[in-house]
């Protein structure tokens, strides 16, 4: 679309082979034609030769078994993860413990009083609300559950991804060797780090925490680590000049002067910490994602929702929260804080010796029954036979037989060398030989591991639901970055969608489709777009305003103004949104394993569940690679921006 | 102001050479004869001082100036190492400064020489009191001394009543009080300006200056300052290095720069100087006395042209120029309007 345009008149110049994209085709095509007929004669057909692959199973299965056997007994279990469990679990029973002892009305209070210190009234009782609503619809245990183990995941993230966040912030070095790593983690889908984690320390709490914390740690380090480099020099080189020691100027101007980035990496932790102790309940969380998980497994929509709704009105409290506490100036009035402290206490105490230390039992509302027989009607409605229009099931049976199923099987009758042909051209036009190289030696190793055909059928869905999401994002990007209006209607409805964890997604999608594939990439498609809608707005709407006044002056129309500057001039937002697009699209295909989406999300729900932890862990290997190559195909590099512009 | 003190500030054939391998560059009388240009494509390195050198008296206000990347804020870090010099020696009362270690380093910051920046450099999480009171929290004063001192320091710059603001509640020209407070309140013997206004409006510009001008009449400490603004140097120095491609292209009074350039490129810059608001009677005058008993509507030396002119044209006869007591010499109206026109720097010359 809009890069065909622009590219269009560069192709056709003379000297054809001085355009960048034409010389790395050429390249390609002479690489190609060299090897693929060397391929193609040794290991001809269409899947992956079975003779290049290498059969993990049984030594990941000897290690599984080992690490089984030696768990009790092994002194690297004794003494090393031994204690990180005892201590995790330790930590997570004592916050659990203080939550109860507290009571419903006591933790109401601290949030609500933490929530007025640091955000207002406002987010104060919508804090309390939203405790309150944990309570009535009967899940104020699960909430404490889920909440102890984030306040211990959330910590422990936060002071790992300080610690890097510092290392790379100071040193070069440091820096250059994390940022790639930690670049990669971001993108990985939260279903890739549960096995590893399981395979040391079993199903339950422990593993469930620290999965969280391999997944919340990296957005802190990151921001960490660029607020102490955004330091504005002039004033870091002002302190210098005044005589301050390095700690001095570590502690009274860098972290100070990164407040606002730590605040907002500590923001992020939260999040993801809120969206991997919902999904580790897979591991052994407990809590509400738990719930959730047995609801859906019995495909209990209304027990699903009731314990859903609370998770959604945590994300939200917690996101405006911190949100707040990141954009307001540092108010810190000790006194005020005491009050608070002391004001919770009295509240707590006076349940305490009131006796109502537990949700009144009296004062719980159950949806899941009128929320099944809404259910159950819409599925004897709406399912299918509607007049005209067919109804849901239809339709995720079309979508599925109509697109996934043709998608899946072209893929898989490609011959295994055209993919990687396919991945490498498209990398490389997009990003550089690096991210190709990358991309391509991933999607090998993916055929390697010998899950050729579930990593294509996990392709196929993403790709159907990335079609999706584009078409609708874009139109809806673009429309909102035209009017005023319709963004300021859309805007807290994406507020709200973004802050949601991956997991809830898939509960209205099952109530409205019932399970399968279509369902996953239906979940898929509503996670990722609000990111690809407002990246695709605000990128639009940053277009230089000289360039469009230009335009219009010359008396181009709002449809020439849209496809010839606003679109090539937003030609990185663009390329961010379908890159940001791909990847949340993968993490929530991967999930929709747990829902009937097959394919490796399932093999690493059927690992975990039949304890077969090989295939789980081959299954996990084989997301990294996936997620490895869709993000590097759809990177796009700085380099070639600053070219092209 | 005397000038037989021995220098607070004595820099000897300074050079710093940015790129790989700098410190070959000074070594080498191959590389040091060539132009920027010509020794960046020869060396890959970039030189922003070369070769430089003067003395900085007790009690001078010494102006730096030149245009944007001739080397001037490079030099003035260069006197505190805020940038590591690559050859050279630096004396600071006659201590060697490139030879100290990190302490003794962090002691001449603290105490000895201060410096205002161009965009302020203020912590803009503290306010404006604690700003002002960084310099001394550095060196360890107590909360209490350090606040009592940072106030009268505010008090002082103008800023009284402003003590709880933040940076971002203030106007340009307050940051820079707030900057210039900071740096007053570890009473440092140097005070090093780095274009403190360059970044304010043209009359919070002219404020800022006259309190530069009042703060080093009552107090009397040494200033460096760095400005590409000829009228700001000519306002506020007692002497001028004028700085070119990395070289001091000339030093003097700002009498002496504007009455004889020592070059083109210095006679360029300051064509459109108004000569008679910078040269001084002294050089205007015929010497000699004029042989008279008493003279009435008598000049200083120092008096500047414009108030010559004044006098001159008021009596309609020339004016004489005592010293204590003396007469050294006569202006009249051809020796002044020689002045103003710049025929007589050329007659000297000549």
């Amino acid at each position: 679309m809009a890069t065909v345009t622009a590219a269009a008149p560069r192709v056709a110049l003379p000297g054809f082979l001085h355009n960048r994209a034409a010389r790395k085709l050429v390249l390609l095509a002479v690489a190609a034609a060299v090897l693929v007929p060397l391929a193609e004669a040794r290991w001809a057909g269409g899947s992956w030769p079975h003779a290049l692959t290498v059969d993990l199973s049984k030594p990941l299965a000897d290690a599984s078994d080992w690490v089984i056997d030696n768990r009790d007994s092994h002194p690297l279990f004794l003494y090393f993860f031994g204690y990180i469990s005892n201590a995790v679990v330790l930590f997570v029973r004592v916050v659990y413990l203080g939550l109860l002892a507290a009571g419903w009305a006591g933790v109401t209070a601290l949030g609500a009083l933490v929530a007025w210190r640091v955000a207002g009234v406002r987010l104060a009782l919508g804090t309390a609300a939203a405790f309150l609503a944990c309570g009535v619809l009967g899940m104020w245990v699960p909430t404490m559950q889920t909440l102890a183990l984030m306040v211990v995941a959330v910590l422990a993230s936060a002071v790992v991804g300080v610690l890097l966040g510092l290392a790379a912030g100071l040193s070069d070095r440091l820096d250059r060797a994390l940022r790639p790593v930690l670049d990669t983690m971001q993108v990985l889908p939260a279903f890739a780090y549960l096995l590893p984690v399981v395979l040391v320390f079993g199903i339950g709490v422990p593993a469930a925490v620290l999965a969280t914390v391999v997944y919340a740690a990296p957005p802190m380090a990151r921001l960490t680590a660029l607020g102490l480099r955004g330091a504005d020099p002039e004033v870091l080189e002002a302190v210098e000049s005044l005589g301050a020691t390095a700690r001095q100027r570590l502690l009274t101007a860098r972290i100070p002067l990164a407040r606002k980035e730590l605040l907002l990496g500590l923001n992020q932790t939260i999040m993801m910490a809120l969206s991997m102790a919902v999904i580790a309940s897979v591991i052994g969380a407990g809590g509400l994602g738990d719930r959730v998980y047995q609801a859906l497994a019995s495909v209990d929509v209304g027990a699903a929702l009731a314990a859903g709704i609370p998770i959604v009105l945590l994300a939200v409290v917690l996101d405006r929260v911190t949100a707040a506490a990141g954009a307001g100036e540092d108010r810190s009035a000790p006194v005020q804080w005491a009050y608070a402290g002391a004001a919770t206490v009295v509240v707590a105490l006076a349940s305490r010796l009131l006796g109502r230390l537990d949700w009144p039992a009296s004062w719980t509302l159950n949806i899941a029954e009128p929320v099944n027989r809404a259910v159950d009607w819409m599925t004897a409605h709406l399912y299918s036979g509607v007049p005209y229009i067919g109804g849901t099931a239809d339709w995720a049976g079309h979508f599925t037989t109509w697109i996934l199923d043709p998608v899946r099987d072209g893929l898989q009758w490609l011959p295994w060398w055209s993919v990687l042909l396919l991945v490498a051209t498209l990398a490389w036009l997009i990003g550089t030989w690096r991210t190709a190289l990358t991309a391509v030696l991933a999607m090998a190793a993916i055929g390697v591991l010998g899950v050729w055909e579930p990593s294509l059928d996990t392709l196929s869905q993403v790709l159907a639901a990335v079609a999706v999401t584009l078409v609708l994002g874009f139109a809806t990007g673009i429309a909102a970055a035209r009017s005023d209006r319709f963004e300021r209607v859309l805007r807290p409805v994406l507020d709200v969608f973004q802050t949601m964890p991956q997991f809830v997604y898939l509960i209205p999608v099952v109530a409205l489709f019932g399970v399968g594939r279509a369902p996953a990439v239906a979940a898929a498609v509503v996670y990722a777009l609000p990111a690809v809608v407002r990246i695709t707005a605000q990128g639009l709407r940053q277009v230089d305003p000289a360039a469009l006044e230009s335009a219009r002056s010359l008396g181009a129309t709002g449809r020439q103004q849209l496809w010839q500057v606003q679109l090539p001039l937003a030609r990185r937002s663009l390329l961010l949104a379908v890159n940001q697009g791909v990847v949340l699209v993968l993490a929530v295909v991967i999930i929709g394993g747990l829902v009937g989406g097959g394919a490796l999300g399932y093999d690493v729900a059927f690992g975990l569940a039949q304890g077969d932890l090989a295939t789980g862990l081959v299954a996990g290997a084989a997301i990294v690679g996936l997620g490895l190559v869709l993000d590097r195909v759809t990177q796009p590099t700085e380099r070639r921006t600053t070219e092209g512009a | 102001m005397s000038t037989t003190a021995a220098p607070v500030f004595s820099v000897q054939g300074l050079w710093k050479v940015f790129g790989p391998k700098a410190d070959r560059v000074p070594e080498d009388p191959e590389l040091t004869g060539l132009e920027p240009a010509e020794l960046r494509t020869r060396t890959g390195c970039t030189a922003a001082v070369r070769d430089v050198s003067f003395d900085v008296r007790k009690g001078e206000v010494f102006v730096v100036m030149g245009l944007s990347g001739s080397g001037k804020s490079t030099l003035v870090r260069c006197l505190t190492r805020l940038i590591e010099p690559t050859a050279g020696t630096i004396a600071i009362d006659g201590e060697d400064v490139r030879a100290m270690d990190r302490a003794r380093l962090r002691e001449l910051r603290r105490h000895r020489a201060a410096m205002v920046f161009q965009h302020f450099g203020l912590l803009p999480h503290r306010t404006v009191l604690d700003n002002v009171a960084y310099g001394l929290e550095i060196q360890g004063v107590r909360k209490t001394e350090r606040r009592e001192r940072a106030a009268s320091v505010v008090a002082k710059v103008g800023l009284e009543g402003m003590e709880k603001r933040r940076p971002s509640q203030l106007s340009g020209g307050q940051r820079q009080r707030v900057g210039l407070a900071r740096a007053l309140a570890v009473d440092p013997e140097v005070l090093l300006f780095d274009e403190p206004f360059s970044a304010l409006d043209p009359l919070i510009r002219r404020d800022m200056q006259d309190e530069v001008v009042r703060l080093h009449r009552e107090e009397g400490r040494t200033m460096v300052f760095i400005t590409h603004d000829l009228s700001e140097a000519l306002k506020l120095g007692d002497r001028i290095a004028l700085m070119r491609d990395g070289r001091v292209v000339q030093l003097g009074t700002p009498e002496e720069i504007v009455g004889s350039p020592a070059d083109d490129y210095v006679r360029e810059f300051v064509r459109d100087v108004p000569r008679e608001q910078v040269m001084t009677v002294r050089t205007a005058m015929k010497p000699g006395g004029c042989g008279a008993a008493d003279h009435p509507d008598a000049l200083t030396p120092d008096a500047v042209v414009a108030d010559a002119i004044r006098t001159v044209a008021r009596n309609g006869r020339p004016a004489c120029v005592v010293e204590n007591g003396r007469c050294l010499g006569v202006v009249d109206h051809e020796r002044l309007l020689g002045v103003v026109a710049g025929t007589e720097q050329l007659r000297e010359a000549a």
